[in-house]
């Protein structure tokens, strides 16, 4: 501690906090989008490639519903939704970085399996969206 | 410094970035809080680079990490995500290096290295998945990064005011 303070000077504080505000950024901007948008309706998002997979509302599901996503023969994610929250229960991807990432059921939180180019995006459902639902 | 010997030093700093960058990946990161996380160990090396070497070789230090790091066991995506955070952050450490000793100490240097390099690997994650929300994830990776970048600052420190023939070399740099 004592070696801390004695590197440390008062221009290495300003930095710190200067970076953590920029940290918080993209959430100011994001609670700005969310508070234009009234509609409390969650649904969950799946896309693999850029291309939508799967949509699953989640706001008011019940249960448990297991399912795999495979675009690709030997990369698939095994997808959990448990009432209103979506995991990937597993996957046989390299890093496992998406197995990690846990449960997500607020809008705007994602889980990405980079090397399978597969995103799970919660977002809430605008009336506008197009229904197209494509299931694999 | 003669030409040869900084040649020595070159590779020197680069091949302990690489060896310092593969040992990290064998370490399981503990906190299950923050998938992606990492130490960032190599940065010291980045550090000790800026602190010793003139620009043109600092960055050939990076360059030459990030190349070998990537042959060594990663992916093409895993060189583009670190290429893009070691170019930001590189450029970030040398601007706040710029600032002046004075008001800025090697724990400012590598936590700006620390948080730009996960700005820059977000924004090529999120360029890649096509959805900016990603980037949501800043916050916790960029609180690991300070708190790295703290640590690694005072090692770096503690690297640079106690390796007596570092200041040799320094000194004969500065004869040239």
């Amino acid at each position: 501690m004592k070696a801390f303070l004695r590197v440390l000077k008062t221009g290495d504080l300003v930095i710190i906090t200067v970076l953590i505000s920029v940290s918080f950024l993209p959430f100011a901007v994001f609670y700005m989008q969310q508070s234009q948008n009234t509609n409390t309706d969650h649904e969950a998002v799946i896309s693999v490639d850029n291309e939508e997979v799967k949509h699953i509302t989640l706001t008011e599901h019940e249960g448990t519903d297991v399912f795999d996503i495979s675009k690709f023969e030997d990369e698939i994610n095994t997808i959990e939704v448990v009432d209103g929250r979506i995991r990937i229960k597993s996957a046989t991807c390299p890093d496992q970085v998406c197995v990690r990432t846990g449960y997500i059921s607020e809008p705007g939180e994602t889980i990405v399996c980079l090397p399978h180019k597969l995103i799970v995006e919660v977002h809430t459902t605008n009336e506008d969206t197009e229904a197209d639902i494509i299931s694999s | 410094m003669t030409k040869n010997q900084r040649l020595v030093y070159i590779a020197l700093l680069a091949a302990q970035a690489v060896i310092i960058s593969l040992l990290e990946r064998a370490i399981p990161f503990p906190f299950a809080i923050a998938p992606g996380a990492k130490l960032g160990l190599a940065n010291i090396i980045t550090c000790m680079a800026l602190y010793t070497l003139p620009l043109k070789d600092a960055g050939k230090v990076v360059a030459i990490r990030l190349v070998l790091a990537t042959l060594l066991g990663g992916t093409i995506s895993t060189f583009m995500y670190s290429a893009a955070g070691a170019v930001l952050s590189f450029f970030g450490m040398l601007a706040v290096k710029k600032l002046g000793a004075s008001r800025i100490s090697l724990i400012g240097v590598s936590t700006t290295g620390a948080v730009l390099h996960n700005i820059g690997q977000l924004t090529v994650a999120s360029w890649i998945a096509q959805t900016w929300t990603v980037l949501l994830y800043l916050p916790v990776l960029a609180f690991i990064g300070i708190l790295s970048g703290i640590a690694i600052g005072v090692a770096a420190n503690y690297l640079l005011t106690h390796i007596e023939k570092l200041n040799y070399y320094m000194a004969l740099r500065e004869l040239r």
